[in-house]
């Protein structure tokens, strides 16, 4: 079903969307799974597997003496950049000679088990150490904080650590941050994307389709494809979706005139503004001075497929709030090539989400390559 | 790749690239063409400043002609992606519509001129089109494309068109000055920071 009335404003074409006289039906069918699973693309350090560091760890003997050692050793071997990691572990391994170990510091790299260190030589200025601590030996310790549930998970299975847990992320790997209703607006949207990807493929086009909706109203803001084999190879799905909110905002670069299912909606709203901008406002006013959002802010992209750099650098310059991918491409720059929506050394960072339809836009590609 | 080179040396070294890879249908460049399109080059960048614009010029040359000229256009046209090089490829575009030529033949033997080390999204831009030699002027830390935040010009990507050169540090200490220069008063077309916009 897609949002195309121009004469009804997008916003409320998208509530009857959601409330229409198909309602019923669905409602009967909450309980109905998608056919598709959506998945957060996280950042580089939030998939990585754990890194894990070589340490010296000593069974405390004598259980009552375990704040002083901490105190002491803490002095000693103070571990800097490592503050996640806890200073004592209880002994839950059967037979248990101990109940607590205490970590004492970091070893060199290629401590192997057999050279380890004696109590001695590490320790020589702690009392009563003989008595109170038993022989250390070599363990591995997580070398960074866990962010994701999986990594505490992992990490802790090789020594105790705190973890501030993301909610949201633990959330979103999960499969529980949206909702029933938003997982079936999401739907409506790529299935948008992906019958603009098809009327692209029509005229020879790469089957890619993409949609932009300002996400806090729910509205429709451009319907694009990919216009690659036109005249500019550039011309890529989310290009074309990035020009086409360019030109709903009065401005723009490229004419659609030859791509009549690449199109652009003015809000109510929008247009209001769009005119006062025109009147008042020479080239170079700041846009957001007459309520018009700074380019793609606030905005969410639904695209068939993994956009590739440019693209992702585009919409990074954009201010894309989030985007939504159905299928991963080969150099994809949102999770498969690069991660550039959550590198630290860039100005902008934006949620990525991929799953939404993922068979029917992988399909796309696959119908694609059969025409070419 | 990335390169810093004092003047002198940099004509040499632009002179032995084309010398070097006979595909190229140039003479090598010489010192004072250098010069000269440096300064249509500089001039570009300056009109972007003059329109409110982040000081970005750059200079697309083909058989020793320019076929596409460009600067910033960003808050003239409410479209961040509009760069220099991504205005200056579509002048190619048109140049070649104009002269019958094919695009894919054409880019395939243009070299990019620009003030500042191309971003990115432009890496990857110059990257599907095939341009095989890229000449820069500063540094971009903060989106640079070319090894300063990420080396599209030279990373693995076996689908995005083919790996291309770059030279940098071409008068770079112009191109420094003008960004300064902008930075400094402030652009006006910036989205308002998060702390700000509560207010």
């Amino acid at each position: 079903m897609a949002v195309s009335n121009d004469k009804m404003p997008p916003s409320q074409d998208d509530e009857y969307v959601l409330t229409g006289p198909r309602c019923k039906r669905r409602r009967t069918s909450d309980s109905e799974c998608f056919s598709w699973e959506i998945l957060p693309v996280l950042s580089e350090e939030e998939c990585q597997g754990v890194e894990l560091l070589p340490a010296y760890a000593a069974p405390i003997l004598c259980k009552k003496e375990t704040s002083r050692l901490v105190k002491e050793v803490s002095a000693i071997y103070p571990l800097p950049g490592l503050q996640h990691l806890k200073r004592v572990r209880a002994c839950k391994e059967e037979p248990r000679q101990h109940d607590v170990e205490i970590l004492i510091c970091l070893a060199s790299p290629l401590q192997k088990e057999e050279s380890a260190l004696s109590l001695r030589e590490l320790l020589p200025t702690v009392k009563a150490e003989c008595s109170s601590l038993g022989e250390p030996f070599v363990v591995q310790v997580p070398a960074r904080p866990p962010l994701t549930r999986p990594q505490f998970r992992e990490s802790s299975a090789h020594w105790p650590t705190s973890f501030h847990e993301n909610k949201l992320v633990t959330k979103a790997l999960d499969g529980q941050l949206f909702s029933w209703e938003e997982k079936n607006r999401m739907q409506k949207y790529m299935d948008q994307a992906i019958q603009a990807a098809k009327c692209g493929a029509a005229i020879g086009m790469e089957a890619v389709g993409a949609v932009v909706v300002n996400s806090s109203t729910g509205a429709v803001i451009a319907v694009g494809h990919d216009c690659r084999q036109g005249c500019n190879p550039l011309l890529h799905a989310s290009i074309v979706g990035i020009d086409l909110v360019s030109h709903a905002q009065g401005g723009g670069v490229y004419n659609y005139d030859i791509y009549p299912d690449c199109k652009f909606f003015l809000s109510p709203n929008n247009n209001e503004c769009a005119e006062i901008d025109a009147v008042d406002s020479p080239a170079g006013t700041h846009p957001t001075a007459v309520g018009l959002p700074y380019i793609c802010t606030g905005f969410d992209l639904y695209v068939t497929r993994e956009p590739c750099t440019m693209c992702a650098m585009a919409l990074l310059h954009s201010r894309i709030q989030r985007v939504f991918y159905g299928t991963p491409s080969p150099d994809g720059a949102l999770g498969s090539k690069y991660r550039i929506h959550s590198r630290r050394d860039l100005n902008h960072h934006f949620d990525v989400f991929r799953g939404i339809l993922e068979d029917q836009c992988q399909e796309l590609g696959n119908e694609c390559h059969q025409v070419s | 790749m990335q390169r810093s080179y004092p003047e002198q040396e940099l004509h040499i070294c632009v002179a032995m690239h084309f010398l070097s890879n006979n595909n190229f249908c140039h003479s090598p460049i010489l010192a004072l063409e250098l010069k000269w399109l440096s300064c249509v080059l500089l001039d570009q960048a300056k009109e972007a400043m003059e329109q409110g614009e982040v000081p970005v010029g750059c200079l697309m040359v083909y058989r020793e002609q320019i076929v596409g000229q460009g600067r910033n256009e960003v808050n003239e046209t409410k479209n961040a992606t509009r760069h220099a090089e991504m205005v200056a490829i579509d002048q190619v575009l048109d140049w070649c519509q104009r002269h019958s030529e094919k695009t894919t033949d054409v880019f395939e033997h243009t070299t990019l001129y620009v003030t500042v080390e191309p971003c990115i999204m432009c890496a990857a831009a110059l990257r599907l089109l095939k341009i095989p030699l890229v000449i820069y002027g500063c540094r971009n830390d903060r989106f640079g494309g070319c090894g300063s935040v990420l080396n599209i010009a030279t990373d693995y990507l076996p689908n995005t068109g083919t790996p291309f050169e770059c030279i940098g540090g071409y008068r770079a200490e112009e191109a420094v000055e003008m960004l300064k220069t902008f930075y400094k008063q402030e652009n006006p077309n910036a989205p308002k920071s998060k702390a700000r916009k509560k207010d």
